[in-house]
């Protein structure tokens, strides 16, 4: 059982020093626009995965004329305490500490406290490019698998490397064949090691997900849902050999794990040209679903969920089922942001179950926020 | 920081720019020399200015030396055929330390990394390929930092030196001695299980 007691925060986002303990199972989380409900959902985020859902580095959650920023959260793993701490420092450099002890690698952090999170930008997953599926992936496997995120950094690193040679190449004009030969051993090294990973992994995930729509839509459709990358006709070495000129010319490398997919079809047509729009929220639904399931059965205990303004930009009705199944049938913790304390008061009695409700004032930065229970 | 001497503040600004210092440091240095005697501040400055114009690297290893050729290499009592190449002078003086090591060295000034803006033509990699050529070397140790980088430097001069009969080998990775097993991270510890040696000459230390 997984849960997070309490967490303070210090210069992070809008917040200048608050502290919110969590003493339910579930916690609704309510405010105007603005007063930083995504923010705390960030915070808490912060704590499994060492970095933000939301922003691309972490300077972008310094509170305006802030040093850096401290995240401290209490979590209790099925009885152990553990004290988490992150911090931002000025120059920039980013610190992880469990129980007072630093990582060596954020990376061993990330898996540890296994967490799911559906934020209303999260339909890009369905109808974005193929890098938002491929961040969808990317975060569940590497909670399951430390390898797999160990090798997706390595392969990551070689990959900027040989495009920044490429593009010394054209500037220079002097191709050393032997320096791409090494870097095309270590990008097949690390890349066809990802590569079976998330085709392995796929075919579990992608049927189940699969199901979970059917489910949700109530009848069968004629959705498929396949893993699409060039390794599955192509060894790696052969692709990076083939599209050598045209990667001296383009001055980047067009193959690899990188360019992957999941190809998401409906009647044979592309899901997010066909598909309505409340098929692409059930399609999300599943995902996330199926996300979730997994983690639970990898880990043995259900993974934090974290959901931000869902029944405004989402969808109600398929929120409740996702609901109904999360809070009646799992015990895991679960923190749900929403402008109307109302519409969370009502979900939840509906569901039958306790849940405490922290209403955020409209200057968060310095008070405290109101919290109260209802069993 | 207000200075009242325009002097006092060149000089605090010229320490703030060495790695580490700090404008409280530098001022702290400053005005120690300032408390010195003339003649002592003098030296310090000429011995400052003559290392950075007398200083010579070695014309074969790379290393910093007081003459064309480095005490390391000038010195006949070191084995010659074998070559530790490492990134920088750093590494020379830390395994001199431990004085383990009876080889020579090249010092490659860097690793590859693109970028960073370093190719492996800014590297002493050209002079250590007709090196090893030149004087037969039997093996090249690689004593780089073990990151992407330091492997895609390893594999790159191998392959320079394929048709060359040298042995090629890089110093051992894994638990650190007076470590704790319990502590070492996975992937540390699923490599020394790879790469475990026998005990034999585990015990001779190689």
């Amino acid at each position: 059982m997984l849960r997070i007691k309490q967490i303070s925060l210090v210069g992070f986002k809008n917040y200048e020093q608050a502290t919110f303990r969590f003493d339910k199972r579930i916690i609704g989380i309510c405010g105007n626009n603005g007063v930083g409900k995504t923010n705390l959902l960030d915070a808490l985020y912060y704590l499994c995965f060492t970095k933000s859902y939301f922003a691309r580095g972490d300077q972008a959650n310094v509170l305006r004329g802030a040093p850096g920023f401290r995240i401290e959260g209490h979590i209790d793993n099925a009885g152990q305490n553990t004290t988490v701490v992150c911090i931002l420092r000025e120059n920039g450099k980013k610190e992880f500490l469990t129980d007072g002890q630093p990582y060596e690698k954020l990376s061993r952090h990330i898996g540890r406290f296994p967490c799911v999170i559906i934020a209303p930008d999260d339909i890009q997953i369905i109808t974005g490019g193929s890098e938002e599926r491929r961040r969808f992936l990317d975060a569940l496997l590497s909670q399951l698998n430390p390898d797999y995120l160990q090798n997706l950094i390595d392969y990551n690193r070689v990959l900027q490397q040989r495009n920044s040679f490429l593009k010394s190449v054209a500037e220079t004009r002097l191709t050393d064949k032997h320096l791409l030969e090494v870097y095309d051993e270590q990008l097949v090294a690390a890349g066809t090691t990802v590569f079976q990973l998330r085709r392995d992994f796929l075919q579990q995930l992608l049927p189940l997900a699969g199901s979970y729509y059917t489910g949700i839509a109530g009848a069968e459709e004629p959705l498929s849902l396949g893993y699409e990358s060039q390794l599955l006709h192509t060894p790696l070495r052969q692709l990076l050999r083939q599209g050598l000129e045209k990667d001296l010319y383009l001055q980047r490398t067009g193959s690899g794990i990188h360019k992957d997919d999941i190809d998401i079809r409906y009647a044979d047509e592309p899901f997010r040209a066909r598909a309505s729009q409340g098929q692409r929220k059930s399609l999300l639904f599943a995902l996330k679903l199926a996300e979730y399931e997994t983690l639970k059965k990898a880990k043995g205990w259900a993974p934090l969920l974290l959901l931000d303004d869902v029944f405004e930009k989402l969808d109600r009705q398929r929120m409740r089922n996702l609901l109904e199944r999360v809070c009646r049938q799992d015990d895991g913790q679960l923190f749900i942001t929403d402008t109307h304390p109302e519409r969370i008061r009502q979900e939840m009695e509906e569901l039958g179950v306790g849940y405490q409700l922290i209403s955020l004032p409209a200057d968060t930065a310095t008070t405290d926020a109101s919290t109260r229970d209802f069993t | 920081m207000q200075f009242s001497s325009s002097l006092l503040e060149q000089a605090v600004n010229e320490f703030a720019k060495l790695p580490g210092i700090g404008k409280k440091t530098a001022l702290r240095l400053v005005l120690h020399l300032l408390k010195a005697e003339n003649s002592a501040v003098q030296g310090f400055g000429e011995t400052m200015i003559r290392m950075r114009n007398e200083i010579k690297f070695c014309q074969r290893c790379h290393n910093v030396a007081d003459a064309d050729i480095c005490s390391i290499c000038a010195n006949s009592m070191r084995k010659h055929e074998l070559i530790c190449v490492v990134e920088s002078l750093r590494e020379v003086i830390a395994i001199e330390s431990t004085q383990q090591y009876s080889g020579v060295y090249h010092v490659l000034g860097g690793i590859i990394s693109p970028l960073d803006g370093i190719g492996p033509d800014q590297l002493n990699i050209e002079t250590l390929v007709s090196r090893v050529r030149k004087e037969h070397t039997q093996e090249l140790i690689f004593a780089l930092n073990p990151n992407i980088q330091g492997d895609t430097t390893i594999y790159y001069i191998q392959k320079k030196l394929q048709d060359a009969n040298v042995r090629i080998t890089t110093i051992a990775r894994g638990i650190a001695f007076g470590g704790e097993l319990e502590y070492a991270d996975e992937m540390t510890l699923a490599r020394s299980i790879t790469n475990r040696m026998p005990v034999e000459s585990y015990r001779t230390g190689g």
